[in-house]
């Protein structure tokens, strides 16, 4: 905490927090971290939009204000102090989702509660907010959060379009294709299935490291 | 009685944790590496879901409720504390790890040094507080169905990561592509094995 | 200051706690009667599906304004009954409704289950009761509209809370619930609710079956196990009506005679 010397909003550095967890650094696909529940709202894209979004504002408040205290901070129970900020957030998200959109959160249901051990906020935590600056702190859990709820509407997107035959609930396959009207499709009911969401995630695991070579694991 | 089994089956086979709601796949992936290690964070796992769920059915039950706290007096017929559950049921299960970590190294250092470096992990597996969550929403009718329910949910993910494991230790030496390897892999044997367990589905319990 | 010193950290820790609790009650209190709200105006909008009103509510302006209006206009009556038959005064049974699961937690004689009645424009009198029940991952529930003869279904809803997207979730589309009207739910005088039976067409011509779900098996079966479990709770209230409405001159002779399908209601 030496350097004295202010940094722009936006410098090279805070850009690159942000950027990176899109692609080399993404919390699921690279540093495999807080794959726990969020997978199991991606059947649908809406839910799978509201969960990312959830999702990074409590990674980015709770890095935040993990950042603000972490001089006050006893070592003796960060562990705890950390799990309660990351907590009151996720009920204060919870409140709100409850009250302003209903039906979402009851898809959401106890997935919502879960954030708080998703191991993404309690990692970038650790291994960023403690040391460093609110702001540089809350870019980078914005960054990792939205990197995060990429591949979760990524995910959301491929399911409820293979295997619903909508999006966002609209149905956008025409329904004269369907079987039952004598075309020649019908939906892959198997898309919806909890499995069928770590499939797709190896599948974009695949994709991604066969073109970064870098990332593969010996 | 019969239907306490049938929550324990349930919860092992049916509605696993791993396969059927992604719980605990941190520490899935990150320790399914070998099968020892494997078996010691199950059995913690197991262990504390078994004291954990139990003992928030009751906080549950008796303080967080709507209605809950009127066996104080009535007149907190009224009080409603659900939202406060969350926070309460992480600090349960944060603190009794603790307490675990604290008690099995005082008097069983073996298996501390065997389990030790897995417990502060458990408290934020979400296996364990969807475990909760889950007893919270299912509202299950008493402390006999919530145990047999963390019991059943315990061992169902401590099933999975052996199982896990061991398939592990042997693709290690097969041919998988490169881009796979590792993590991908993994996530794709975790999707296939969950599709064996959507079998027991057909269990009419 | 030392940090790591036990007077800081109970210091620290109350601190914590206090701030996070003000924190959070001031939000749930705050936003309570919003959620509640939100409960109350969905169940309300559930009931008016059923018997095919209140469909304009996710495209109303105003959703909360447009389902109490409709809500106000269409439900007429709603009352409590005991398993035993008997109306239980003094209940709200709007306030049972939202409970419903703890009142089917209870022992079989001590239920009480509201009962809600509908006027539609034209006059038409339907009963609707609503249902509770376990799905494959969770609860499900739904309401059954009755007509006036407690016997064929008007319609129905069924909602969820967590089955599988696509394959048990689908009880809650048009193409499912639909099978269901028309249908009767007694046999002679016994009580058979409905049954839901697997393979497509398997339930035709059947007045007391419809087709389950392809791939939904046990939510299906749930349906039906909800169906049955939740009718039979009603059925001596029922059996009661039906009574009176066989015999509906000698038991209100005082009154003048009514046709059985044009009851008018005594508010």
């Amino acid at each position: 905490m030496s350097e004295k010397e202010k940094e722009p909003m936006f410098s090279a550095k805070i850009w690159k927090l942000l950027t990176s967890p899109f692609n080399q650094n993404n919390p699921i696909t690279v540093q495999i971290l807080g794959i726990c529940s969020a997978l199991a709202v991606t059947a649908k894209l809406k839910p799978a939009f509201v969960m990312a979004l959830s999702v990074t504002i409590v990674t980015a408040c709770s890095s935040f204000i993990i950042s603000l205290i972490r001089k006050s901070i006893p070592s003796r129970i960060r562990i705890i102090v950390q799990l309660v900020v990351v907590a009151a957030l996720v009920i204060l998200v919870d409140q709100v989702l409850k009250a302003f959109v209903y039906d979402v959160s009851k898809q959401l249901s106890v997935f919502v509660g879960l954030i708080i051990t998703n191991c993404i906020i309690m990692g970038r935590i650790e291994a960023f907010a403690l040391g460093n600056k609110p702001w540089a702190s809350f870019v980078d859990g914005a960054g990792n959060g939205l990197g995060y709820g990429m591949i979760l509407i990524i995910l959301g997107f491929f399911r409820e379009l293979l295997g619903a035959g909508t999006l966002w609930g609209y149905q956008v396959i025409p329904d004269s294709w369907y079987v039952a009207n004598g075309g020649f499709y019908s939906n892959n009911g198997l898309m919806l299935l909890p499995p069928m969401a770590l499939i797709c995630v190896g599948i974009i695991i695949w994709i991604q490291r066969s073109r970064n070579k870098s990332l593969i694991e010996k | 009685m019969e239907n306490i089994l049938n929550i324990f089956i349930r919860s092992i086979f049916i509605d696993n944790m791993v396969f059927a709601f992604f719980f605990g796949m941190c520490s899935f992936i990150a320790v399914s590496k070998s099968v020892k290690t494997a078996m010691g964070l199950g059995i913690a796992v197991t262990f504390v879901m078994l004291v954990t769920v139990p003992l928030n059915w009751l906080l549950n039950e008796y303080v967080l409720s709507g209605g809950a706290l009127s066996w104080i007096s009535p007149e907190l017929k009224s009080v409603d504390l659900s939202f406060l559950s969350f926070i309460i049921f992480i600090a349960v299960i944060a603190s009794l790890v603790q307490l675990v970590e604290m008690v099995v190294e005082k008097f069983a250092p073996a298996l501390y040094n065997q389990l030790g470096i897995f417990l502060p992990l458990i408290a934020v597996n979400c296996a364990i507080l969807g475990g909760s969550l889950f007893m919270q929403e299912r509202g299950y009718a008493n402390i006999g169905e919530a145990t047999a329910f963390g019991l059943g949910s315990g061992i169902g993910w401590w099933l999975a990561i052996i199982m896990m494991a061991a398939i592990r230790e042997k693709i290690a030496y097969s041919n998988v592509p490169p881009a796979l390897k590792g993590a991908g892999i993994t996530f794709i044997l975790t999707g296939l094995m969950g599709i064996a367990f959507m079998t027991f589905l057909g269990i009419q319990l | 200051m030392n940090k790591n010193s036990n007077t800081y950290i109970i210091g620290y820790s109350a601190v914590m706690v206090i701030v996070v609790a003000a924190v959070l009650s001031f939000a749930s209190l705050s936003l309570q009667s919003r959620q509640n709200d939100n409960v109350r105006i969905e169940k309300m909008n559930d009931i008016l599906r059923s018997i095919g009103e209140g469909e304009g509510a996710d495209s109303a302006p105003d959703k909360a304004k447009y389902v109490k209006e409709e809500y106000d206009k269409y439900i007429v009556e709603s009352y409590a009954v005991n398993t035993k038959g008997e109306k239980v005064e003094g209940v709200d049974a709007f306030n049972l409704l939202i409970n419903l699961k703890a009142e089917y937690d209870k022992p079989e004689a001590d239920r009480v289950l509201p009962v809600f009645v509908s006027r539609s424009d034209e006059g038409v009198i339907h009963y609707i009761l609503p249902v509770w029940g376990a799905g494959l991952w969770g609860p499900i529930w739904g309401y059954i509209a009755l007509d006036v003869d407690w016997n064929t279904i008007y319609g129905v809803v069924f909602d969820h809370k967590s089955e599988t997207p696509g394959l048990g979730a689908e009880i809650t589309m048009a193409e499912f619930r639909d099978q269901f009207k028309e249908k009767k739910i007694y046999e002679e005088s016994s009580m058979v609710a409905i049954s839901v039976l697997k393979g497509v067409g398997a339930s035709a011509g059947n007045i007391h079956a419809v087709d389950a779900i392809s791939g939904g098996t046990i939510t299906s079966r749930g349906v039906e196990t909800m169906l049955k479990d939740c009718l039979t709770d009603y059925s001596a209230y029922m059996n009661k009506e039906r009574a009176a409405l066989s015999a509906p001159v000698a038991a209100q002779t005082d009154e003048s005679e009514i046709p059985a399908d044009s009851l008018t209601i005594n508010k």
